[in-house]
């Protein structure tokens, strides 16, 4: 442990002696590279760091990517984790990736019911409470003080349907991590899932309907077919790049961890040009490869474990590095009132809701969903490019309760796991 | 979008330089040698670059500058990788006087008698002019032991042959990579003492992160780890050395040989690992490479055939020399000049790491001429190649000697 804690040390110190060279080199190059190799290695260590301290190895890349980033001790310029977005979309298709490959159909028949209908308990009661939450703070939200009543009742709500979001991408992360598997973990891991999909529709009705209460008209067309394309296109271009990957794996069988990186890549990038989900896209390639062939899909889990060190430590630690801090500090008391109603909601619903037969899913499910990440900033981001009167303020508010929930939330997914009795290990090597 | 264009197009090549149809010399022999040393992607990417068919616009190159970045430092870091010090030490000194002689004898071929037609056709400072011209006559000096290799591979030259001129070729870097300190030292500051000492800070800082990385790596069992620590070290130190615009190549070399130094056996595992993404890495660079080269430029069309006899003739004397000072001490074959006609990767890298870090225009040009003139020797190297295999008629023997 001393010794881990010393490697971080140098590595901070180098990284402090680069940062102030600036005094004589004003006229600085490009900081990409330089972010993506101190993320990268200082993720690695503070991740061991955090695993001897009995926390979750993602706490450890998410806390050191805030310390050393643009926010606070600003060893790593904002220019260069802004150009580390490409790995973000990479970390999300792979971790989707692998979660596809659990998404077997005897799963899906076996819990499918379950899991769809206790999502739409603790999503319907979390936006409920958050959407009258922020109604009644409408004299004291800058962004609602001056809407009419039915706009700032739309703005409610679509801010409430990014906020109930969930992070599956954390929850996968961990679910490696502690190398956990049963039907606590099962449940949890389909729960957001499914979640991210309700979430999806959701979020689509109520930007339409925002856009209609500022006089946009509703173009129910425009609607569902945005929503088709985003869910049912997602899930072609999924199969379509399953078929792909089972072709490569069974005719060429060489460099897969490679292969699979670069066709991940390309495909959250087309994925974002396109208005697909990445997410989807590379969740149903995964469903579809372990349903049509369990051993490959086998396969593409150990190869992403390989591959997926590095990436994830420097997209955790990149996402760390984004955190606005400042943020916390403008909004922080309304953020921080909302993280709690949240909580307090998707506690309440999982109490009453969660299905009777496993006592673990009432006492444990909401600490796994209390995590906020990739798509909660993908729709804070798209709230303020639709709507740039209001959206910037509102990308801040949402910006402030991720920061909060990155760092409490893989601490309580790991706990849910840990207490859930299915953590096999927290030794699991090449893992995230 | 346009890093995604850059994969789909490397993947793309990658298909292309792989297919047995364009490897197979029976078809057309200049293509495949191009697509087996990897050029192909060097022209492909000078097709597409902003000077040609334009799919790659200017402010493309400067959001591939963090790419660029990373290939110059993961090519550094291999090149600091080979310098194991086990076996330097091991050479005799006849060895490395005969690398310096025939690259010496290049690069003063090159760049002395380029060095008028640039300095009246510049218009710039002599010193910045005197930094051109050493980047030339660098690149010049250069050679690729790739035909060597392949040569004693395939049966059609004797191992021991093939080896020592594959040696002699992997030391010449180091005579590239002493120029091109001199060519920065003149370039990247108003005066050459702040420009040597900038070098010399790049070096340290290479140094420092070697011994760090080396450090960070010792204890780690796990593989994974291992490769993600050399990944982010590698990372680390271009990014470093771009951010303060130093050069990300130099930094690599010196963090590469520290760790190569200072490392122990898990570099070793570590530098194995590295190399499944070596190919990859050198041909995304040279694509990138190619992106940059400017082909209105009509001075560098007309320098270039003076480049490429120059140095012909500078390594065919060259080659003589080195004979000479070590035919008793390695096995070379005769008519080693012929050998030696094929540049390396690592003259595009100079030329690339001298446009990065000194932008102008008589860069540009040096640039330019470097890059189609590397192409060039590339073709002209197999047919030189063939000589060097071919037994030397009776007269000719006693001049070149018998090793």
């Amino acid at each position: 442990m001393r010794a881990v804690l010393l490697r971080l040390l140098l590595l901070l110190v180098l990284l402090a002696v680069i940062a102030r060279a600036q005094v004589w080199r004003v006229d600085t190059g490009t900081s990409v590279a330089l972010a993506a190799g101190a993320l990268l290695l200082c993720g690695l260590f503070a991740g061991k760091v955090a695993k001897g301290v009995g926390l979750p190895r993602l706490t450890g890349y998410l806390l050191v990517g805030v310390a050393v980033g643009p926010y606070a001790l600003g060893f790593i310029p904002g220019a260069g984790v802004k150009g580390l977005e490409l790995v973000k979309g990479l970390a999300v298709s792979l971790i989707a990736l692998v979660a596809g490959t659990e998404l077997q159909w005897g799963l899906i028949r076996r819990v499918g019911v379950k899991v769809a209908t206790l999502c739409c308990l603790v999503c319907g009661v979390t936006f409920v409470v958050i959407c009258a939450a922020l109604f009644s703070l409408k004299p004291w939200l800058p962004f609602l003080a001056p809407m009419t009543t039915g706009q700032a009742l739309a703005v409610s709500a679509l801010v409430s349907m990014v906020v109930v979001s969930f992070s599956p991408t954390v929850t996968i992360a961990i679910v490696q991590e502690t190398s956990a598997r049963g039907s606590f973990t099962e449940f949890l891991m389909a729960l957001v899932i499914i979640g991210d999909l309700v979430v999806m529709v959701g979020f689509a009705v109520a930007a339409g309907i925002t856009r209609a209460s500022f006089g946009g008209g509703l173009d129910v067309g425009g609607l569902v077919g945005g929503v088709g394309w985003e869910l049912f296109g997602s899930v072609v271009v999924g199969c379509v790049l399953a078929v792909c990957m089972l072709l490569y794996m069974r005719r060429v069988k060489r460099e897969l961890p490679l292969f699979l990186v670069g066709l991940c890549f390309a495909s959250a990038e087309a994925g974002a040009r396109l208005h697909l989900s990445p997410l989807l896209v590379s969740l149903a390639a995964g469903a579809l490869i372990v349903n049509l062939d369990e051993r490959e899909g086998e396969r593409i889990h150990h190869a992403i474990q390989r591959a997926g060190l590095p990436i994830f430590a420097l997209f955790f630690a990149a996402a760390g590095a984004g955190l606005k801090l400042d943020a916390l500090v403008t909004v922080g008391p309304a953020a921080l009132l909302l993280v709690a109603l949240r909580a307090v909601a998707i506690y309440g619903s999982c109490r009453r809701f969660a299905p009777p037969d496993d006592p673990r899913l009432r006492q444990y499910l909401w600490m796994g969903l209390i995590s906020q990440a990739g798509v909660t900033f993908g729709l804070a981001a798209l709230v303020s490019r639709t709507f740039p009167d209001f959206g910037a303020q509102v990308e801040v508010l949402i910006v402030a309760m991720i920061t909060a929930h990155e760092l409490i939330g893989p601490v309580l997914t790991r706990r849910a796991i840990q207490r859930s009795g299915e953590s096999h290990t927290d030794d699991a090597p090449n893992v995230a | 979008m346009q890093a995604l264009l850059v994969l789909l197009a490397i993947a793309a090549l990658s298909l292309l330089a792989s297919d047995r149809r364009v490897l197979d010399p029976g078809r057309s022999a200049a293509l495949a040698q191009l697509a087996a040393s990897g050029l192909l992607f060097l022209a492909l990417g000078a097709l597409v670059g902003p000077d040609a068919l334009r799919i790659f616009s200017p402010k493309d190159l400067v959001a591939m500058q963090p790419l660029l970045a990373l290939g110059l430092g993961v090519a550094g870091v291999s090149v600091g990788l080979n310098l194991e010090p086990r076996l330097l030490r091991m050479l005799p000194k006849e060895i490395y006087l005969a690398a310096l002689a025939h690259s010496g004898t290049a690069f003063l071929w090159v760049a002395l008698p380029l060095a008028g037609p640039l300095l009246f056709t510049a218009g710039m400072p002599a010193g910045a002019v005197v930094g051109a011209v050493a980047l030339l006559g660098a690149a010049a000096s250069l050679s690729s032991g790739h035909f060597a290799v392949l040569g004693y591979r395939t049966g059609r030259m004797e191992r021991h042959r093939g080896l020592s001129v594959a040696l002699l070729t992997m030391l010449d870097d180091v005579v590239g990579l002493g120029v091109l300190m001199i060519a920065l030292s003149f370039g990247t500051a108003a005066l050459p003492w702040e420009g040597l000492g900038l070098v010399v800070l790049t070096l340290l800082l290479g140094a420092v992160c070697g011994a760090l990385l080396a450090f960070l790596m010792h204890g780690l069992s796990d593989l994974g780890e291992l490769m993600a620590v050399l990944l982010g070290g590698v990372a680390l130190v271009s990014g470093a050395a771009a951010y303060l615009r130093m050069s990300t190549l130099l930094a690599g070399v010196a963090c590469g040989a520290t760790l190569i130094w200072v490392g122990g056996r898990a570099v070793h595992q570590a530098a194995r690992v590295l190399g499944r993404f070596e190919r990859p890495a050198y041909l995304l660079l040279i694509f990138l490479v190619g992106v940059h080269v400017h082909t209105r430029d009509l001075m560098a069309w007309a320098l270039l055939p003076a480049y490429l006899g120059l140095r012909f003739l500078g390594k065919i004397l060259g080659g003589a020399l080195a004979q000479r000072v070590a035919g008793h001490r390695l096995s070379l074959p005769p008519r080693l000049g012929y050998a030696l006609i094929p540049q390396g990767g690592l003259a595009l890298c100079l030329v690339a790491e001298y446009l990065v870090l000194v932008p102008g225009s008589l860069s540009q040009r040096v640039f330019d001429v470097v890059v189609a003139g590397a192409i060039i020797n590339e073709l002209l190297g197999n047919r030189a190649f063939q000589r060097v295999l071919t037994p030397p008629s009776h007269g000719r023997r006693g001049w070149e000697g018998t090793p």
